[in-house]
C-alpha cells in the first residue's frame, strides 16, 4: 500500500469514523425523544379512553334506567305480574325504546330470563339470557363490557342491566352502546392508529406486531408494548364483568416519522462521509504532494545510486524529517562516492602493485637467464677465447630465446590493453565450439599428453546470437586452456552448449567443464581478478579476458566448482 | 255502590240494544277500502279473489266447506264419461251493461278459459246451453270452470270489464283506485253497499276496510276498529335449491314454528307443517312434527356444511323477521343461514297465497308455483279425492326442497260504522266478500 493511499485511508476512516459516530449518537437521540414522545401521546390516549369508557358507561346507565321507567317497560311488568302473561306483543318494543334512547344494544328479558324483545336481534325472542340468573345487585354493578350476541356475529358492547319489578319476579332490561371502530373513532388519536382487537374475531389482529402482542396479553392478561422497525404498539386487555379477557385496544405509533428522521439522518452522515471521503481523496493527493513528493524524489535518487549514479543527490525541499532524510542522504551518497573514490584509489594502486609484482616476476624469469647468458659471454672472452664463439652461439641463441619470450609476455599484456570493442554478426556458438576444439585436437592428442576425454554436448537447435566470433573464440580457448590445465593428471573435458527456453531475451548457455583439482571459493572469487592466477605459470589475464568478452556481449559468466571434483564455467549470451 | 251497578247495567243493556238494531242491514252508502296490494288489470285471474267474484262471476263455484255449488250454471251433466258436459245457465242473468246472459255470449270467455289447459276444447253455444267437449276427457270441468280464469265476462271500453257480479266497474285507474258501483239488476239482490271506492297500495288505517298486512312492527290501529281474519289462506314456505335433503331435513327440524305464529304473527295463523292448511285439507297434523334439535344436528353429523343464504323478498318486513328467526334456529343446529333481502338464495322464502277453497286446484297451482313435479292423479272418485292431495302433498315434501312453515289468514281491519250480513262476520270465512257489507247510514 503506498504512502498515498495510507494516508488516504486514513483520512477518510477518521473523517466517516467521525461522522457515524456523530450520526449514531444523534439517531439515538432522535429514538430517545420518538419515544418518549409516543408513549406520552399513547399514555393520553389510554387515559382519554378510559374516560371516555367511564363517561359512555354513566350514559348508558341513564339511558336504561330512562328505558327501565319508561311507560312500556311498565306496561309490559304489569302485564308479566298477570296470570296468563303474553309477551309476544312486546316482541318489538326494544327497538322502538333503544331508537328512543338511541342505544345500540336492548334486551327486555322475563323473570325466567328469557328474551321478551331484542333490539339488536329481534329474532332472539323466546331466548335465554342465563347469564341474567346470576346473583347480582346490578344498580352496584354499573356499566361492564360485554360480549353481544348478534346475527352477523358477536359485537362487545357496554352494558348497563336495570330491573323492574314484574309481580313475584323481575323484568330485566340490558343495553347499551356498542364498543366498535366509531367508539375509538370519537377519540383524539393525535395520529396514532386505535384498534380494538376483540378476542371472539375469528381473524388475527392486523400487523403479525399487532397479532403477536395480542397472543401475549391474552396469556399473560396485563398492559405490554412492542416495537419493531416500523410501528410501536400498546395493547390493554379489556376485561369483561367475570374478568374474561374480551377484547385488546391496541394503540399503533406508526414509526415511519422515526425511520423517515433516521433516514434522513444517515443520508445526511452519507453524503458527509462521502464528502469526508472526497475531503480525504483531495487531502490525500495534497498530502501527497507535500509529503511523498520529496519521499518519491528521494527514493527515486536511491534507485539512480543502486543503479550506479553515485553522484546522484536529492533536493532538500524542507527541514523537518524528510528534508533531514535528504539530506542524510545526500551525505551518505557523498560519503559512498568518496570511499568508492578511494576504494578505486586503493584498488588502483593494488593493481599497479600486482601488475608490477607480474612484471617483476614475468620479466625476472627471462632476464635472469639473460644476465647469466651475458656473464658466460663475458667469463668465456676472458677465460676460453677458443670456445667464445661456440659459447656465443649458444648464448645469442639463448638470448634471442628469452628475448622472444619478454616479447611474448610483453605481446600478452599489451593485447590485453589492447581488447578491441567487439563487432557484433549472427555467430554460430556450436560452429565457434567445433573450430575451437579442433585446434586442440593435435595439443590434447600429441604423444606425452596426459589423456584427455572430451565430452562435446551441442544443441542442434541453438540459435545464432549477435557476437564478435574472434573474441568468443579466443574466450572459449581460454576456458578449454584452463581446462586442460587444470587436468595435468588427465581427465574428461566438458563442452556443451544449450538454448534456455523461457526466458526473455531468448539466451543461450555454453558451459566448460573439467575434473581437475577444482576451485575453493576464495579462488572462485577472485578468479576474474586480472592477473590473479592459481597457476604456477600464468599471467593472470586470461579469466580477465573471457569476462571482458562476456561482459562486451552483455552477458554473464559463473563458475560451480567443488574442491576435488573439478570446475565448470558457464556464460549466458543473449540470443 | 249498588245504585252505580245498576246505572252501569242500565247502560250496557241500552248499548247492546243499539248493537242489535245496528245489525240489521242497511241499503246505500259508499264504503272506502285501502290495499295494501295493488294491480294492474282488471283480468279477474290477476284480482284477489274476493274482488274478482264480485264483478265477475263463474258458472260454478267451491263454497268454503269446499264443496261445488252453482253460480252462473243452473245445473251440468256429464256425458260421455267426461268428454262432453252440458250445462244449462242461469236465466234472468244480466251482464253490467243490460245485455242478457246466454250461451251465445258466454261462449267466447269460457273457450278463452279453457283453451289454457285443454287445447282441443270445443264449446257449442245454443239457447242458455253450453256444450263443452273434449277428446281428452274433462273430468273435472265444473271445478275448474269455478276458477277465477274462467269467469264470465266481456271487454268493456278501455281495460274495463263486463261481467254479472253484485257490483261493476265505475271507474279504473290502474295500480291506484278502482271504483265499484251497485249493480242494481243483480240476479242474487242488489247489494247493500251503494258504491265501493277501493284505493290501491295504499297503507292507511282511515278507510272503512283495509288490509293489514303481516309486519315486523305491530301496527297500531284506530280505536274501535274491528279486526276480521280469514281462515288461514297464506303459505310461508322455505324452498330450497340445490340443498342436501339431510341439510333441509336437519333445517326443517331446527325450526320451531309456535314462536313465530305466537310472536311474529301475533297469534294469527297457525304453524305449517303441510302445505296445505288443515281446514282445506283436514289431513296436515299429520305432518307435524315437532322441533328436534339433537335429530337435526344427528342428520348433519355427517354432511360437510357451508353457509347458506335465505333469500325474503326485499321490501317484506315480516318475511325478514321470519327469515332471521329460521336462520337463528338453523344456528342452533349448527346450520350457518344468512338471512339477506332478494331471491337469489339457495333458500328462498316465499309466500303463497290459496285462491279457492279447492284443496285438489289449490295444490296443483302451490305445485307449479314451487317447481316441483306432481304425478299424483286426481281423477278417481271425488270421495277418493282428499287421500290424492294426500299422497301428492306428501310427495311434494318428500322431495326435501319445502319446508313449511306457517299458515296466515287475511286480516283486514273494518270500522265500525261497516257490518257484515255474514254469519259470523268476525273471522273464519275464506275472503270478506263486499256484497255482504252495509255500513250505517
Amino acid at each position: 500500500m503506498s504512502f498515498r493511499t495510507k494516508i488516504f485511508v486514513s483520512i477518510t476512516a477518521t473523517v466517516v469514523l467521525a461522522v457515524w459516530i456523530v450520526a449514531a449518537v444523534v439517531s439515538a437521540f432522535v429514538t430517545t425523544s420518538f419515544e418518549q414522545r409516543d408513549a406520552q401521546r399513547t399514555a393520553t390516549l389510554v387515559a382519554q379512553f378510559h374516560r371516555e369508557f367511564d363517561r359512555r358507561g354513566a350514559d348508558v346507565s341513564r339511558r336504561i334506567e330512562a328505558v327501565a321507567n319508561s311507560d312500556t317497560v311498565q306496561r309490559i311488568a304489569v302485564n308479566l305480574a298477570g296470570s296468563h302473561p303474553d309477551t309476544g306483543q312486546y316482541y318489538d318494543a326494544a327497538q322502538a325504546l333503544a331508537s328512543d334512547q338511541s342505544l345500540n344494544f336492548l334486551d327486555l328479558v322475563a323473570p325466567d330470563e328469557r328474551i321478551i324483545s331484542s333490539a339488536e336481534w329481534p329474532a332472539r325472542f323466546g331466548y335465554q339470557e342465563s347469564w341474567l340468573a346470576e346473583s347480582v345487585d346490578w344498580q352496584a354493578q354499573g356499566t361492564f363490557l360485554k360480549r353481544v350476541e348478534l346475527a352477523d356475529g358477536p359485537a362487545l358492547g357496554l352494558i348497563t342491566v336495570r330491573t323492574v319489578k314484574a309481580g313475584d319476579g323481575v323484568l330485566f332490561v340490558a343495553g347499551g352502546f356498542s364498543l366498535d371502530q366509531a367508539f375509538l373513532d370519537s377519540l383524539p388519536a393525535a395520529g396514532l392508529h386505535v384498534e380494538l382487537y376483540r378476542n371472539f374475531d375469528p381473524q388475527p389482529a392486523s400487523g403479525k406486531l399487532a397479532a403477536a402482542l395480542v397472543e401475549d396479553v391474552r396469556r399473560q392478561a396485563r398492559e405490554l408494548t412492542r416495537t419493531d422497525a416500523s410501528a410501536s404498539v400498546t395493547a390493554i386487555p379489556l376485561l369483561g364483568r367475570d374478568h374474561q379477557l374480551l377484547a385488546v385496544l391496541l394503540v399503533e405509533s406508526s414509526r415511519s416519522e422515526l425511520a423517515n428522521l433516521k433516514r434522513y439522518i444517515q443520508g445526511t452522515a452519507t453524503a458527509v462521509g462521502a464528502a469526508g471521503v472526497l475531503l480525504g481523496l483531495i487531502l490525500s493527493f495534497w498530502t501527497a504532494s507535500l509529503v511523498t513528493q520529496p519521499v518519491r524524489e528521494l527514493a527515486s535518487s536511491v534507485r539512480k545510486v543502486a543503479s550506479g549514479d553515485w553522484d546522484t543527490r536529492a533536493s532538500i525541499r524542507s527541514k523537518d524529517e524528510i528534508g533531514q532524510l535528504a539530506r542524510d542522504f545526500n551525505q551518505m551518497t557523498q560519503q559512498l562516492t568518496e570511499q568508492r573514490d578511494r576504494m578505486i584509489q586503493a584498488e588502483r594502486v593494488a593493481a599497479w602493485r600486482e601488475l608490477a609484482r607480474r612484471l617483476a616476476h614475468e620479466l625476472k624469469n627471462p632476464l635472469f637467464p639473460l644476465q647469466i647468458t651475458v656473464e658466460n659471454l663475458q667469463r668465456a672472452r676472458q677465460a676460453a677465447p677458443d670456445q667464445f664463439d661456440e659459447v656465443f652461439r649458444e648464448s645469442t641463441a639463448t638470448l634471442l630465446a628469452e628475448l622472444n619470450n619478454l616479447k611474448q609476455i610483453i605481446g600478452r599484456f599489451s593485447d590485453f590493453a589492447k581488447m578491441p570493442a567487439p563487432h557484433l554478426e549472427p555467430v554460430s556458438l556450436n560452429q565457434i565450439v567445433a573450430d575451437v576444439m579442433k585446434l586442440f585436437e593435435a595439443q590434447i592428442h600429441a604423444p606425452g599428453h596426459p589423456r584427455i576425454n572430451i565430452q562435446l554436448q551441442t544443441d542442434q537447435d541453438l540459435p545464432p546470437i549477435p557476437g564478435d566470433p574472434e573474441q568468443i573464440r579466443r574466450a572459449l580457448s581460454n576456458l578449454v586452456l584452463n581446462a586442460l590445465d587444470a587436468m595435468p593428471q588427465g581427465g574428461t573435458l566438458g563442452i556443451r552448449t544449450s538454448s534456455l527456453n523461457g526466458q526473455q531475451p531468448a539466451k543461450v548457455a555454453l558451459e566448460v567443464s573439467d575434473t581437475g583439482q577444482g576451485l575453493t571459493p576464495e579462488e572462485c572469487e577472485r578468479l576474474f581478478t586480472p592477473y590473479y592466477t592459481t597457476k604456477q605459470h600464468g599471467t593472470g589475464l586470461g579469466l580477465a579476458i573471457v569476462q571482458s568478452v562476456v561482459s562486451d556481449h552483455k552477458g554473464t559468466i559463473t563458475v560451480e566448482s567443488q574442491a576435488g571434483k573439478g570446475a565448470t564455467f558457464r556464460i549466458e549470451l543473449n540470443a | 255502590m249498588r245504585l252505580r251497578a245498576w246505572a252501569w247495567l242500565a247502560l250496557s243493556s241500552f248499548v247492546a240494544d243499539l248493537s242489535w238494531c245496528a245489525t240489521r242491514p242497511h241499503y246505500g252508502g259508499a264504503l272506502a277500502v285501502d290495499l295494501s296490494t295493488t294491480f294492474n288489470t282488471l283480468d279477474p285471474a290477476e284480482l284477489p279473489p274476493n274482488l274478482a267474484s264480485s264483478i265477475a262471476e263463474t258458472l260454478t263455484a267451491i263454497d268454503a266447506r269446499g264443496e261445488l255449488e252453482p253460480r252462473l250454471a243452473e245445473s251440468w251433466q256429464r256425458e260421455a264419461d267426461g268428454r262432453r258436459w252440458r250445462i244449462s245457465l242461469r236465466t234472468r242473468v244480466l251482464f253490467h251493461d243490460g245485455q242478457p246472459l246466454n250461451a251465445t255470449n258466454t261462449a267466447p270467455a269460457l273457450l278463452a278459459a279453457l283453451k289454457k289447459t285443454h287445447p282441443d276444447v270445443v264449446v257449442t253455444a245454443g239457447g242458455q246451453t253450453l256444450v263443452i267437449q273434449s277428446d281428452q276427457g274433462l273430468p273435472n270441468l265444473p271445478v275448474e270452470l269455478a276458477a277465477p280464469a274462467a269467469a264470465i265476462i266481456r271487454t268493456g271500453e278501455g281495460s274495463s270489464i263486463i261481467g254479472t257480479g253484485p257490483f261493476r266497474v265505475a271507474g279504473w285507474e290502474p295500480g291506484r283506485k278502482l271504483t265499484l258501483a251497485a249493480f242494481e239488476d243483480y240476479w242474487g239482490g242488489r247489494p247493500y253497499l251503494d258504491s265501493v271506492a277501493i284505493n290501491l297500495g295504499s297503507s292507511g288505517a282511515r278507510a272503512d276496510v283495509f288490509d293489514i298486512p303481516f309486519a315486523s312492527a305491530r301496527r297500531i290501529l284506530p280505536e274501535n276498529t274491528r279486526v276480521w281474519s280469514s281462515s288461514p289462506r297464506e303459505l310461508i314456505v322455505l324452498v330450497a335449491n340445490g340443498v342436501e335433503p339431510a341439510v333441509v331435513q336437519a333445517l326443517a327440524l331446527s325450526i320451531d314454528r309456535v314462536p313465530i305464529v305466537n310472536v311474529l304473527a301475533q297469534h294469527r295463523g297457525e304453524p305449517a307443517f303441510g302445505l296445505l292448511p288443515e281446514w282445506l285439507s283436514g289431513y296436515e297434523f299429520l305432518f307435524e312434527t315437532p322441533p328436534d334439535l339433537a335429530r337435526a344436528k344427528q342428520l348433519i353429523s355427517g354432511v360437510k356444511l357451508s353457509p347458506l343464504t335465505l333469500s325474503y323478498p326485499p321490501t317484506d318486513s315480516f318475511a325478514r323477521a321470519v327469515a332471521e328467526r329460521v336462520a337463528l334456529n338453523a344456528r342452533d343446529a349448527g346450520i350457518t343461514v344468512q338471512a339477506v333481502p332478494g331471491s337469489n338464495g339457495k333458500l328462498r322464502l316465499v309466500r303463497w297465497l290459496l285462491n279457492s277453497p279447492d284443496a285438489a286446484r289449490e295444490l296443483d297451482r302451490l305445485a307449479v308455483f314451487l317447481g316441483v313435479s306432481l304425478r299424483v292423479n286426481y281423477n278417481g272418485p271425488p270421495k277418493l279425492q282428499s287421500m290424492f292431495t294426500f299422497e301428492g302433498e306428501r310427495a311434494i315434501l318428500d322431495s326435501n326442497r319445502i319446508i313449511p312453515l306457517v299458515h296466515l289468514p287475511l286480516v283486514y281491519g273494518l270500522a265500525p260504522r261497516v257490518h257484515s250480513a255474514e254469519k259470523s262476520p268476525s273471522t273464519g270465512a275464506f275472503s270478506l266478500r263486499l256484497e255482504n257489507l252495509w255500513v250505517d247510514p
